[in-house]
């Protein structure tokens, strides 16, 4: 890769618009993520956080509008497109394998990986074999790294909501993500199981994934984890910049709390 | 995995001694007519089990192998070798164009559809008379001719063993592609589509190969019981076939390898027991299947799977939360 692709912003998001019949979800979003960069995104229940992730993660399709993805045009393709190539999602709503253990999840999610013909499905070669092995390795390193390392056998129904949080990072990681989008990792942690979750994505951020894009309503972990922060409020942008900026930021503000009496 | 893997061998071993200890050609029919259903229930299980989907039309398959087998071997004297593969091949063809039209459809509309192809093939049959022979059916498939001078219960022997090698064969494929990336990516589809697509799984591609290669196993069957009865009619469309394979899959334990094998020797061996109670052995099937569905959902497999599971460790973990398991 020469030195100007390794400059340019990994992902970009230009004039990004969706409208459900009459209703705008999102208008005219514009924003960039660099490599290496965590970039959060925030803003009150409603403002089109989910509607945005959606859109650039091809479930669904934007009425107006470019997402581009390491140079690659990827405004509406296939949500299994965009995954191969290097950008994968977590979801608000828990989305696991209920039946299967945690492990099983976690292997499922080495899909890629261990992509193979059907003809070596039936008749195995020695590379096939060695792809799978090294994806149930990775598989129990992912559990053990995201701390579920005692569950690495537990169906995943019997998990707590903060065990479910983990696991869903765990099969988001298994697809080796160049970016790692994730809706809401901390929604129904309580603050404690929260604080941990932030230790854990720091230490991802040093391990396993250095761009990352993460929606939450925790506003001390988005402070504490992003380098840059986007807010949104009815489906626009309101304002982006450095956590600290943003947080001062008079709109923002007013967005969270309200206008001031004059 | 490796539960499955030794308790498949074990009973395969059995299974190679069985003609050896029995004498007899009636338990020797029976046995054949288990692995037959074995078969059967595996291919109805890689679609009901992985691609979780409900077909009422598996039957299709069986009688596409049927009567391709029967075909080739009447009107072009082809040898049961040849045409028990293509029977398989010809049902896997049908496969893919039935599976391209049916698994972009989801629950009741799937089951529908799988249905109306199975029906539409029976009516075609029944009505080709050119072609099929009608209502007449098929008979006088040939024998291998291997069996030109053997005793019957030489031939009911060969008969095993022939279905048992057909058993090897589906049951090697359909565990290697169980525990393989392609029955992962499968499962995930089946138990959510929002994952599979997120870690790059086309979920269509992974519902289809599930899809065909059921077709092709039920088509195997059906080659093989074209030779074996050596009369092919309409009726291996018809839905006491389908019923059979359900009520197996059903009892075993969809979603598990073992679990239709032991419904096949169950239901097949019950049916026999039953014979004499003729019209009231339906509705004890009718009142079994109903009891399997409200008290072990996942079957006699699940049932078990569960008990180990929970035995070692945490017992005291909630019975109730168990009780949301798999769907």
């Amino acid at each position: 890769m020469n030195p100007t692709q390794q400059d340019a912003p990994l992902l970009t998001v230009e004039g990004l618009s969706k409208t459900f019949g009459g209703i705008k979800a999102v208008q005219e979003i514009d924003f960039q993520v660099n490599r290496g960069e965590v970039f959060g995104l925030i803003g009150p229940n409603g403002a089109g956080k989910t509607t945005c992730f959606n859109l650039i993660t091809g479930f669904y399709t934007p009425t107006t509008g470019r997402v581009t993805f390491q140079g690659h045009d990827i405004t509406g393709q296939s949500p299994y497109r965009i995954a191969r190539r290097g950008l994968v999602r977590s979801f608000q709503k828990t989305n696991v394998l209920k039946p299967l253990t945690v492990f099983e999840n976690v292997l499922a999610g080495h899909y890629l990986s261990a992509r193979q013909s059907l003809l070596a499905t039936f008749f195995p070669t020695a590379p096939v074999r060695a792809a799978e092995r090294d994806a149930r390795d990775n598989a129990a390193r992912l559990v053990t790294l995201l701390d579920l390392g005692a569950r690495m056998d537990t169906p995943a129904y019997r998990l707590s909501c903060g065990e479910l949080r983990l696991l869903e990072v765990a099969v988001a990681l298994a697809a080796r993500p160049t970016l790692l989008m994730l809706d809401e990792p901390a929604a129904g942690l309580n603050s404690q199981e929260a604080m941990r979750f932030g230790g854990i994505l720091k230490r991802l951020r040093r391990e396993q994934v250095p761009s990352i894009v993460i929606v939450e309503h925790n506003m001390s972990l988005v402070m504490d984890v992003s380098d840059r922060v986007m807010v949104m409020d009815f489906g626009r942008k309101l304002a982006e910049g450095k956590p600290a900026e943003v947080k001062s930021n008079p709109q923002v503000v007013e967005a969270y709390l309200g206008r001031a009496r004059a | 995995m490796k539960f499955e893997r030794n308790t498949l061998l074990v009973l395969g071993l059995i299974a190679l001694a069985f003609p050896l200890l029995v004498g007899n050609q009636y338990l020797l029919h029976i046995g054949i007519m288990v692995l037959l259903y074995a078969v059967l229930a595996t291919s109805l299980n890689l679609i009901v089990g992985y691609v979780g989907e409900f077909s009422l039309g598996h039957t299709a398959f069986l009688g596409l192998g049927a009567y391709t087998a029967a075909l080739l071997s009447l009107r072009l004297g082809l040898p049961a070798w040849a045409t028990i593969p293509l029977a398989g091949v010809v049902s896997a063809l049908f496969g893919v164009v039935i599976g391209a039209i049916t698994l972009r459809l989801r629950g009741p509309y799937f089951v529908i559809i799988t249905l109306a192809f199975a029906e539409v093939l029976r009516l075609i049959a029944n009505n080709w008379v050119d072609f099929t022979n009608g209502p007449m059916g098929l008979s006088g498939v040939a024998q291998p001719a291997l069996l030109a001078d053997a005793s019957p219960l030489m031939a009911k022997r060969f008969y095993f063993y022939l279905a048992l090698g057909l058993t090897a064969v589906s049951l090697y494929l359909a565990y290697r592609f169980v525990y393989s990336n392609n029955g992962r990516a499968a499962v995930t589809v089946r138990e959510n589509r929002f994952v599979a697509q997120s870690v790059g799984i086309r979920p269509f591609v992974y519902a289809m190969r599930a899809f065909v290669l059921g077709a092709f196993l039920a088509g195997l069957a059906g080659g093989f019981y074209a030779h074996y009865i050596t009369f092919v009619g309409a009726n291996v469309f018809g839905f006491a076939f389908m019923v059979s394979m359900i009520i197996m899959v059903l009892i075993g334990g969809k979603g598990t390898l073992i679990g239709p094998l032991l419904g096949a020797l169950l239901v097949t061996l019950l049916t026999e027991y039953l014979r004499e109670l003729q019209e009231l052995r339906l509705s004890l099937f009718g009142l079994i299947v109903m009891a399997v569905v409200l008290f072990l959902p996942n079957g006699l497999m699940g049932f078990l799977n569960h008990r180990r599971e929970r035995n070692p460790s945490d017992a005291a973990d909630g019975a109730a939360r168990a009780q949301g398991g798999p769907a």
